[in-house]
């Protein structure tokens, strides 16, 4: 026993054996606060998968059923489009969109308008005037666009030239409509002179996006721009890319394409500027309710390590006097509340996709609780999740950090003590 | 090896203001079994923390094998007390999660020796208090007696320069505790490592080589005696 070694550098495994040896010490509490930790991990998850879910399904629905991948208008058009003016037009459509699938693109005019959608006692249930929008399509070229077609459930897609309507099922159940069924559109055409159109319904459809469920009536847009007296303009000439995430398609080809042209080029992101503000208000809400729930696996945790530095006060004042450094008590102790926060998040991951997968194979059903009220977001009835694991990881790693993190606050508190006072604790 | 030149401590004790230690001048050589013994509040305790660096004196001056420990920065003496000093308390202060040999190991593994030096030197330690076979055991396990055995391996397993035991024997019955300073002396005659206790114990008062009375924050009598 002659040698003598200077203190040297500790292997950190020492307090890491030592932080394990510890939570099975305290393994109902380790259990408890992992569990809250773990409820955390798993509602974070879930609300991720539910908000990714409601915002891909509405991106996705918007394109499909309402705005295609980019826009050609008229200038001050979209400000003013909730007027559905028709004297705010893209001219020579057919010209416009030759041009661009000249260029590759798939492109389809729509003539958007407003009017008031006329049905009669007998064959209808009751009589009645519904005010509501309405769009010609191009049934050639429309379906390269939207999908509205694949999604018509009853009867067809309406046939150029003919004086046919297609409607919504939400509004055809709610008016008794059916396949055959004669109907009136009270409008104004382009000039602003009164005009009336007769109508055949020839189809129902029901897509997954309910502001077009309800609120539009679909005819062809030649007999739309012969009732308008549109004289090939349209209200927008639509544009479909091949672009897997929404809103990725470039505009500045099309526009320069345009440059000629008194249009304007607008992208998805132009055209969701106001439903993504919508859905970022909805995000900031999820995020507070997302702090909440931080803030309790945080007091969990806390109080969890309190009581453990409380408990361990003489334990912690015979490690110092043996020459343990502070900083190294301070390793141990984070490596004991960042172990809960690991089981704890090992369990949030499973719970959380758990969640998920119940959320993207049955989803939630608002059907029942919204009833009719239209919120004006395009989802379903049945909400899906979407398979989130950046989030699960993201709630995860955070998990770990933050509750070995907290852990240091009681355990600095403790080490501004005097050992000797920490050596007196009972 | 330990110089102690006119030491004062004073502390707040609740209301009262205590005078722990009111001018201590001492020299312990290296080797020695010295016992400071007082009644409670003498200072004994005080003493051995502020030798042993767990407390910082009021006015003073320690030199420790060379070293002037009352200048150093509290860093400065975490190193010292991690290579130098060894501590066996009154009620054992082992960590309940590790085992006998764990709870030795630790020390060693403190100062990042190799797993096969640790292994050698905590069950070679471990044979000298007559442990052996009883390594796996965690404390709540062990008897009082075997307890304090564990405590003492902990303190020496690192060579340190001295043992500061306070109160070693308080927690155990009379043939216990006289076991216990058997081994400590055995080890102090065998290895020269320096023990320092305090006590009010007359038995550990008797197994000591010097004996330091000391009586409220003075030294009282200081004698060597022969074993």
């Amino acid at each position: 026993m002659k040698t003598r070694r200077r203190a040297g550098r500790t292997p950190l495994k020492v307090f890491l054996i030592l932080a394990v040896k510890n939570m099975a010490r305290y393994r109902r509490r380790t259990l408890i606060t992992a569990s809250a930790i773990a409820c955390g991990v798993a509602v974070f998850a879930a609300v991720a998968s539910v908000m990714d879910g409601f915002s891909s399904e509405s991106d996705r629905n918007f394109i499909d059923y309402e705005t295609g991948s980019a826009r050609i208008v008229a200038p001050g058009y979209w400000e003013e489009r909730e007027q559905f003016p028709l004297d705010m037009v893209v001219e020579d459509s057919s010209e416009v969109i030759a041009q661009l699938e000249q260029e590759g693109w798939r492109a389809a005019g729509r003539t958007e308008f407003r009017g008031e959608l006329v049905i009669y006692y007998d064959p209808f249930p009751e009589d009645g005037n519904i005010p509501m929008a309405f769009a010609g399509v191009d049934p050639d070229r429309d379906p390269e666009v939207f999908r509205l077609k694949e999604s018509i459930e009853e009867g067809r897609f309406p046939a150029a030239g003919e004086d046919e309507l297609i409607i919504g099922r939400w509004l055809a159940d709610r008016i008794g409509a059916e396949i055959g069924y004669g109907v009136t559109i009270m409008t104004r055409t382009k000039d602003g002179y009164y005009q009336i159109m007769d109508l055949e319904i020839v189809g129902i459809f029901n897509t997954p996006n309910p502001h077009v469920n309800r609120n539009v009536g679909y005819l062809p847009l030649d007999t739309a721009d012969y009732y308008l007296e549109m004289e090939d303009a349209v209200t927008g000439v639509i544009i479909r890319g091949d672009e897997r995430v929404p809103g990725s398609l470039d505009p500045a080809p099309i526009a320069s394409l345009m440059e000629d042209r008194p249009v304007r080029v607008m992208s998805f992101s132009d055209m969701n500027k106001e439903f993504a503000e919508i859905m970022e208000m909805s995000e900031q809400i999820t995020s507070l309710i997302l702090m909440l729930l931080a803030v309790i696996a945080i007091v969990g945790i806390s109080n969890t390590m309190l009581m453990a530095v409380l408990e361990r006060e003489r334990e912690i004042g015979m490690l110092r006097a043996m020459g343990v450094r502070n900083r190294e008590i301070q390793w141990m102790f984070f490596f004991e509340a960042s172990g809960i926060g690991f089981i704890g998040a090992g369990i949030g991951v499973m719970l959380g996709s758990l969640l998920m997968w119940l959320l993207v194979t049955y989803g939630i059903d608002y059907g029942e609780m919204l009833g009719d009220i239209d919120l004006g977001y395009r989802f379903g009835e049945v909400l899906y999740g979407i398979w989130s694991f950046s989030a699960l990881i993201q709630a995860a790693i955070t998990a770990v950090i933050v509750s070995g993190v907290v852990s240091l606050i009681p355990v600095r508190r403790m080490l501004k003590k005097q050992v000797t006072d920490c050596l007196r604790h009972s | 090896m330990i110089t102690v030149t006119d030491l004062h401590k004073e502390y707040i004790d609740g209301e009262s203001h205590v005078r722990a230690l009111r001018g201590i001048t001492m020299q312990i050589d290296k080797g020695e079994f010295l016992s400071i013994a007082g009644p409670s509040g003498s200072g004994k305790t005080t003493l051995l923390n502020l030798i042993g660096c767990i407390d910082t004196a009021d006015s003073g001056e320690i030199i420790l094998d060379g070293d002037t420990v009352t200048r150093k920065h509290a860093r400065e003496l975490v190193e010292i007390r991690r290579g130098k000093i060894g501590f066996v308390f009154q009620d054992f202060n082992l960590i309940p999660v590790l085992t006998a040999y764990e709870n030795v190991s630790l020390t060693l593994s403190l100062m990042g020796l190799k797993e096969t030096e640790i292994k050698a030197r905590t069950m070679a330690i471990l044979r000298e208090v007559g442990l052996e076979g009883m390594e796996h055991r965690r404390p709540a396990k062990l008897s009082g007696g075997q307890q304090q055995r564990v405590a003492v391996a902990r303190a020496l397993v690192k060579q340190p320069l001295i043992v500061l035991a306070d109160e070693p024997t308080a927690n155990l019955d009379s043939a216990t505790g006289e076991s216990i300073l058997q081994m400590m002396r055995g080890m102090n005659e065998r290895w020269g490592t320096t023990f320092i206790f305090s006590t009010h114990d007359t038995m550990v008062m008797d197994y000591a080589r010097r004996l330091c009375r000391l009586h409220d924050g003075l030294i009282e009598s200081d004698e060597k005696r022969s074993a």
